[in-house]
Order: C-alpha cells, then structure tokens, then sequence
C-alpha cells in the first residue's frame, strides 16, 4: 500500500492537500457549537422580529462557510472553483429579485386590489368579488386621481 | 499535509487513472472539481428557488405560518442536523483516506457515512409518521384535528406544510441518492477498482456533493424548526 | 458532380482517396455508436434525433397555420388547436431551439475549435444524449396519449389543477431535458477552461467558443430554477402539496416569476450559439478578421448576464407591480445593446471583405436582416405602453419567430452547411443548397411578416379562430402560404444533405479555406481529433488582406486555389496540364 500520498505537483497550486485529522474534528466541533448557539438563537429574543431572522440566517451562513471552506476543501482548491463558489451563492441573491416584485406591489394603489387584506395580499385575485365599484370610478384597475 | 511532485505531472500519461482526453493528472483532477461545483452550483439554484417560495410567503403569513411550525418536533430536527454534520465529519475523513490510499480507512469512514445518512432517514420516517397522524399533510383531510394547527389559519398552514414537505423531501430523496451512490462507491473501494484506488477523485467527488447535502439541511433546519416569533 | 462552390476556379474535393479511419469509419457496430464517448458521435446522434424533433414540432406548425387559414375554426376544435399550439411549443423549444446549435455544432466542434482530444467529461456527454431522449419520449409519450393544451408556459392554476393528466408526463420530460442541458453546459464550461490546446489563451479564441461558453454559464444558471418550478407543478398535481395555489392564499403570479426567469435567458441559450455561428460565418465568408473581436466576446458575456435581468418583460400584464415593470423594461433595452454590437461588427466586418456568396453565408447574410428585424420588434415588446397594446397578439409570435427561426434556425442552417464536410467528409450540391437558401428567406417573410401587421391589428395569440374580424383572413393566408414555401424550404435540405452522405464529392480538410483548428485536421476528423495537438501562436481570424489579395491573383493565374492540399494542388495542376 503506498504511503505517499495521492498529490500533484505543488507548483500548480497543490489543491489536493490531505487534510489533517485535527482540522476536520475541529470543524465539525466548532460546527456543532455553531448548531447549538443557532438554537439557542432562535429561543431568545433580539426585540425586533427582523433582527431574528437576521441573527438566525447569519448563524447559518457562517456554518455554511465553514462547511464549503474547509470540509468542501474551497480552502485549498483552484482559483476557478472559489469564483465558482461565490459566484453561485451570489447569483441565488439575484434570483431573490423577484421579491421585488411583491415589495412594491403596494405603492400602486388599485381599487379592489389592496394588499393590507385579510387573505394575505399577494394573490393576483381581487379581494372583493364581484369588485364593488365606486360612482365615480371610470372602469376596473383606475388609479384614482386626486 | 505534503503537496508531493508526483511523477506523472507532465503528459506523459502513463498513470493508469488518466483519462484519454486529458494530458496529466492535474488536468483532470482539476476538471472534475470544477466540473463537480459547476454541478453544486446548479443544484444551489435548483434548492435556492424553493427557498425563494418559503421567503415569499412566509413573510405574507408570519403569525400563522409560525404557528403552523410548532407541529415540527425541534429535538428530531437537532438529533438530525448533528447527524449530518457528523457525517460531513466522516466523508471528509474518508476523502482524507482516499488520498493516503488507505482503503480500510476509506470503507469504515464511509459505512459509519452511511449510518448517519440512514439514522437521518429513519427520523425523518418518524417524524413524516406523525404529521401524517396528525392530518398535516395538505389535501382534503387536512386539518381535520385542529388542535395540530395550533392555531393557524388552515389555508396559510396547508401552504406551510406543502413546502415542508416539498423542501423536505426533496432534501431527503437528495440523502437517499447520496446513500445509493456512497454504496456503489464502498463496493468499488471493497473490491479494490483501481477507479478509486488509484485516483482519489471519485471518493473526492461524493464528498462535495455529501457536502451539499448537508449545506441544505443547515439552512432548511432553522427555517422550518427555528422560526422566532413574529 | 458536385462540388463546393460553383465558381470553376475553385474545388474542394479531396484528390487523396480516403483511407484513413476517421470518426465515423472507425467501428460500425451499434454498440459504438450507443456507447461512444466521442464528442463527434454523439453531435451526429443528436443531429439525427434534434432533425426528427424539429419534423414532428413543424407538422404542428403546419397544422396551426392550416386551420388558421379560416376565420371561424374549421378542421380543428378549440381543445385540440391548444394541444396542438402546446405540442409545437414544447417540442420546438425544449426538443429542438435549446439542443439544436448547442447539442448539435458545439458538441462536435468545441474540442476540434480549442485543440482538445475531446470534451472534459465524454461518459457525460453521453448521458446528456441519453437524458435527451429519454425526455424527448416522455414528452412524445404524453403527446401521444393526448397532448396538454396549457400551452409551452404551463401558467398556473391551469396546469397545476385543470388542465388532462397528461401536464405530468410531459413535465416529467421536459424536467429530464433539463438535465440533458445542464450536464450539455458543465461540460462546455470545463472544456472551455481546461482543455485548451497550448497557446490557445482566452483572446485566440474562436468567437464560437466564446459564444458557447456564454450559453454554458446561462444553462448552468438558469435551468435548476424552470426544473424545480415544474417540479412544484407535478407536487401540485400528484402529491397535492399546494404551492401555486391561490385558494389557500398562494400566488399564482409567482410560478410566471420563476418560470420566465428561466425561459428567458433560455431564449438566450437558443441564440447566444447561433451569434458564434454567425461570426465564424462571416469571418471565413468576408475572408476578413473580425471587427472588434473583443467587443463580441464580451458582448456574449454581458447578454448571458443581463439576460437573467429581464424575466419580469413577460409579465407586464400579469399584475406583476408596475414599478418593476419599469425596471425590467429599461433592463430590456440595455441587453438590446450587445446584440446590437454583435449586429454593427458583423456589417463592419463586411466591409471590405472578399467576399463569397456561397450557402453558408446567404444564411448569415439572412441571419444579420433577420434577427435585426426580430431584435427591434423585441423593443416594442419591451417599452410598457406598446406592449399592454401589442402583448398576447400575433405581433409576439411573429417577433420571437423572427429572432428564433430568421435567427437561431437559419444560424442552424449556415452552420450545418458550413461544417457538413468537416462532420461528414462531403460536399452538399451547392447550387440546389443557394437556391434553397434565398427560398428559406422568402418563405421566412412571407410567412411571418404577415403575423406583425394582423397581431398589431389585434389578433390575439393562441385563438384559433377570428370570426369577429374576418379582415385578418388575407394575412393569415399570405402567412399559410409562406409557411408551406418555409416547408418546403426544410425539406429539401434534408433530403440533398441526406443523399450528399452517399453521392457527395469527398471533401478536403479544408474545403472553404477557412481559419480554425477544426480545418486543420482531416475531413472527418480521427476519433482523436488531431493527430498531434496544436500549439497555437496567433488569432484564429488571422486573415491578412495583403496575402489573401496576392493568394487570389495566383490561384487565378494558376487556376488552382491556394488553400487546397498539395497533393490536391498537384493533382489539380496535373489535370491543368492535360
């Protein structure tokens, strides 16, 4: 059995480091510290329901961090893989844009289709069915002027 | 921690784990890394828009989707995320094996992967188990037990539980997978394939992608079990 | 006898006799065939399987454009005109535009393009076909077991709860096409980084190889997301799990969001290979380097990015909120600018170039007025005012048929010609092959132009009949006899480039005197590509005026080309002498 160590040559950058056993028991102790620290996170209250969710995302971002750079071997790997890495992440956030769409739904008031409804607000149905029409309305979907 | 010169760098191709198309080993095992997170990166999509779908709508229910959430069973999804992250430990020391070429090492890191990945699937059985008791699993007899809703709004919950069990088991057909994979892999090692023995990549490969596994359930975790108050 | 081109001063038939094994003599069995990993087999199985596709969407089509022909529905009822509008949709789109220039010529010329034995992951590759056909049968499969009638964008609450059975079967084809796509775009991506020949840096590169690393970087990005939201249709349907569902306080409008963010950088997928095509048409056709060479590049780059900005230009009727609908329609005009570039540089490179009006570039010379055409209607669609007036009319339809088939398709076309004696080792008839070209572009028009003035009149998208405005019948005939003449113009490709594979004069290496890799090596090439690897020292549009000018004037004085092979030139000068 050979003893050394599957590699290649250390001037291209020698991504395939065998890690030491240290490192990864630490990881995953520094980890499972991590995972109790976001439960206890989740029991305590910031004040603001924001700052919660804040808090809780941030734990888990930093357990992901730790998990893609140091058991996902990113620590060690090619320039390309680490653009790679950030890159995906990154671009999940664009896909997050869509909300956009949801967030400024409101600043166009639509007689019918208000947002601050009981059943929620963002479902394209109108809230009043048959909507009720105001005399002076002129047709469904008016922006009322002055 | 040795980054050795091996003696096979400079395309001659003599090393038996070399691929035709590639000109020395650090091509290829370069090109399957990359190769591997270009993968990874589609599946963060593929995962990133059902997390999309739980941002959207949970900030429209937050009062009833929080309620809904206190039908999840906190103490299995934390016997289940230390499971997986034990079992990253595991698959990170079987990759380490892999490069020493030591196959023992690589087979007992990998079946105690496997025990973890089937101890993650067995609570989970338990836990699916008991919504489907409970009525929580969206359709006509959903909320036929209220006292399950705990007092969220029906119609918000069913959503809820439609993503948990979407996202959930998803992620858990991503285990299943991983599990059948990380078998084939041990019965390569067991049968010393010189795919695996001669090249550490492969082991490399399920690795990242065991890796993934468990990058999910870090983030579902809190999402679906830690929701704070609103 | 045919040769390429008419011009009697120029030949490019192989005088060598072909003894050599190359790609497609090397092992007949079916099993090498089925298993191979050579990246050129596997082009030609998809060429094979993306051709009886693209047959079996166009008799859709022709069904579409016959019953139109009427004002009120006569040989068609309204179900069954929807199933057959989704059926050409979903066969075109995920079976045909998103495989066909990707699937086809970036898998057979990307490694010969870059100096590469063959693609960084083969057994891939090979997967990818298998994936192909596997979802091309399930779609086929719920085709034949009735069609859905949601049309190729599966709106929700339709598809999830309404529509027949078959939504799940077809989804679950699509879903695995998908995948086809995606390890189709690891592959590219790797390829490209790490299989270049030496000396082959970013810059040296071909525009083409550009243009499908671009593509690449799209599939990558964008599939997983359309996956997953028609996995959360098939959750909706067969595990009841509500998602979409707007009873339970869902939002429908939500699916458009995630779907279109996919399906329209996919329109991306189907044109950015068809901009590489179209620059290597026009750089060995004008015999000119290519104007503003980085400018094209990174043009392809900017569209892969801005292309995921722009979903939301789908939606603007959708509820969607109007302030995004501002922001997603000035996005809509900035990714019109690097199409526009692509567009400029062309022309620019026209100028002054020598050049051959052979197949290969009246396709890119119809590509260029075109896809202008269909870029510009596209802004009309984008602007917020025009589109509430002109979206869900025939002025879309006509619009995305100009940039898919006067783009992508006849980019498909002049490439198929251009490469057919590398992939094939023969010459097609050019002159049948010319006429046929001009007639494409003919029945193109005739087809289509007539759908943007009855769309701007109003006829509405997916009706098939128009009863209350019979003043629409002239133009849908005009479009009904276009398509045949389009038809025909299809098939008689098929079936001179089908003949060509037995009575087609062989071809040299480099039967058009082109530049690139690909041409240096044999037609067809070895299963190994090259028999030693390249080592690349300049540009591949190395085109220098000065010499290909002093080239010309001795290939006339000697009425022998310079660029064929020298035992071709010695035979030539011998045939001279007699």
């Amino acid at each position: 059995m050979a003893s050394t160590p599957l590699s290649s040559d250390s001037k291209h950058g020698g991504h395939s480091h065998v890690q030491p056993v240290w490192l990864l028991f630490g990881n995953m102790l520094w980890l499972m510290i991590l995972l109790m620290v976001t439960w206890w996170a989740s029991t305590f209250d910031f004040g603001n329901v924001v700052i919660n969710n804040v808090v809780a995302m941030l734990i888990a971002t930093i357990k992901a961090v730790f998990v893609i750079w140091i058991f996902m071997g990113v620590m060690h790997a090619s320039k390309l893989a680490k653009i790679w890495v950030v890159a995906g992440f990154g671009f999940l956030f664009l896909m997050f844009g869509i909300l956009g769409d949801y967030a400024t739904r409101q600043f166009e008031p639509v007689s019918g289709w208000e947002t601050n409804v009981p059943n929620g607000g963002a479902s394209s149905f109108p809230r009043q069915w048959p909507p009720q029409k105001k005399p002076e309305q002129v047709g469904e979907n008016f922006r009322p002027r002055g | 921690m040795a980054a050795i010169a091996s003696d096979h760098g400079h395309g001659h191709g003599h090393d038996e784990a070399l691929h035709h198309q590639f000109e020395n080993m650090e091509q290829q095992n370069d090109s399957y890394i990359v190769g591997m997170w270009t993968f990874l990166v589609t599946e963060v999509m593929f995962f990133g828009a059902l997390f999309l779908i739980y941002t959207l709508y949970r900030s429209m229910y937050q009062m009833d989707w929080y309620l809904a959430h206190e039908a999840l069973n906190v103490q299995m999804g934390m016997v289940n995320t230390f499971v997986l992250l034990f079992s990253s430990f595991t698959v990170a020391m079987a990759v380490r094996y892999a490069q020493l070429q030591k196959k023992w090492g690589v087979l007992s890191m990998l079946a105690i992967t496997q025990v973890c990945a089937g101890a993650f699937m067995v609570v989970k059985y338990f836990e699916y188990q008991e919504k489907f008791g409970h009525h929580l699993y969206p359709g006509p007899g959903f909320g036929s037990h209220p006292e399950y809703l705990h007092g969220a709004t029906p119609n918000f919950a069913q959503l809820y539980f439609g993503l948990y069990f979407g996202m959930t088991g998803l992620h858990g057909l991503h285990v299943l997978v991983g599990m059948i994979v990380i078998g084939y892999l041990m019965a390569k090692w067991w049968r010393n394939s010189p795919m695996v023995t001669k090249d550490y990549i492969p082991t490399e490969l399920v690795g990242l992608y065991w890796h993934f596994v468990d990058l999910v359930w870090i983030f579902l975790f809190p999402l679906m079990y830690l929701m704070p108050k609103p | 006898m045919s040769a390429i081109p008419a011009d009697p001063n120029v030949t490019a038939v192989s005088a060598t006799p072909r003894t050599e094994t190359n790609y497609l003599n090397a092992d007949w069995s079916i099993k090498s065939w089925l298993l191979t990993g050579d990246h050129k087999r596997i082009a030609i199985l998809y060429l094979v399987s993306v051709s009886f596709f693209f047959f079996l969407g166009s008799i859709a089509a022709g069904l579409i454009r016959y019953e139109l022909t009427a004002p009120a529905g006569f040989i068609l009822e309204s179900e069954t005109y929807n199933k057959v509008f989704s059926a050409h949709g979903i066969i075109m789109v995920f079976l045909f535009l998103i495989v066909a220039i990707p699937a086809i010529l970036g898998n057979f010329l990307l490694p010969l393009m870059i100096g590469a034995r063959d693609m960084a992951f083969p057994r891939l590759n090979l997967l990818s076909w298998y994936l192909f056909m596997i979802g091309g049968a399930c779609i086929m499969g719920g085709m034949i077991n009735g069609g859905v009638d949601s049309g190729w964008t599966f709106y929700v609450p339709y598809s999830s709860m309404y529509a027949n059975s078959n939504v799940t079967m077809v989804l679950t084809g699509i879903f695995i096409a998908g995948f086809s796509s995606i390890t189709t775009g690891i592959n590219f991506i790797v390829t490209t980084h790490k299989m270049r020949a030496p000396g082959m840096t970013w810059f040296r590169l071909p525009l083409m190889v550009w243009a499908l690393y671009a593509t690449g970087v799209v599939i990558i990005l964008g599939t997983p997301v359309v996956a997953v939201t028609l996995l959360c249709i098939i959750f909706e349907r067969v595990f009841h799990l509500p998602i979409f569902s707007a009873e339970l306080g869902g939002d429908p409008v939500l699916f458009q969001h995630l779907f279109w963010f996919y399906s329209h950088p996919a329109v991306y997928i189907m044109i950015l290979p068809a901009f590489g095509v179209q620059s290597e048409l026009i750089a060995n056709f004008a015999r000119k380097r290519v104007f503003g060479y980085h400018l094209i590049a990174f043009s392809s780059l900017a569209i892969a990015g801005l292309g995921f900005l722009v979903w939301g230009h789908h939606m603007f009727i959708s509820s969607e909120s109007m302030y995004q609908g501002v922001v997603f329609s000035l996005i809509s005009f900035l990714v019109a600018i690097p199409s526009a570039i692509k567009v400029f540089n062309w022309t620019a490179t026209l100028y002054k170039g020598n050049i051959r009006l052979q197949t290969p570039m009246i396709y890119a010379l119809g590509f260029i007025g075109l896809f202008t055409i269909g870029g510009l209607t596209g802004l009309f669609l984008g602007c917020l005012g025009t589109d509430v007036h002109l979206t869900n009319t025939y002025f879309i339809v006509a619009h995305f048929h100009y940039v898919m088939v006067g783009g992508a398709v006849t980019a498909f076309l002049g490439g198929l010609h251009y490469w057919w004696p590398k992939m094939t080792g023969r010459l097609y008839p050019e002159s049948i092959a010319k006429w046929n070209a001009v007639l494409v572009f003919i029945g193109f028009n005739l087809t289509f132009f007539p759908q943007f003035i009855v769309g701007f009149m109003g006829m509405p998208r997916r009706y098939h009949y128009y009863y209350f405005a019979p003043e629409f019948q002239p133009y849908h005939i005009m479009s009904t006899l276009g398509s045949s003449v389009l038809a025909l113009s299809f098939i008689i490709p098929g079936l001179y480039l089908t003949r060509s594979l037995s009575k087609g004069a062989k071809a040299s290496a480099n039967p058009w005197g082109a530049h690139g890799l690909e041409w240096e090596t044999s037609s067809p090439p070895p299963t190994s590509n090259f028999d030693q690897i390249p080592v690349v020292l300049d540009e591949v549009y190395d085109f220098d005026p000065v010499t290909e000018h002093e080239q010309d004037k001795a290939a006339q004085a000697l009425e022998v080309p310079s660029y064929l092979s020298n035992e071709a030139k010695s035979a030539e000068s011998e045939k001279e002498k007699r």
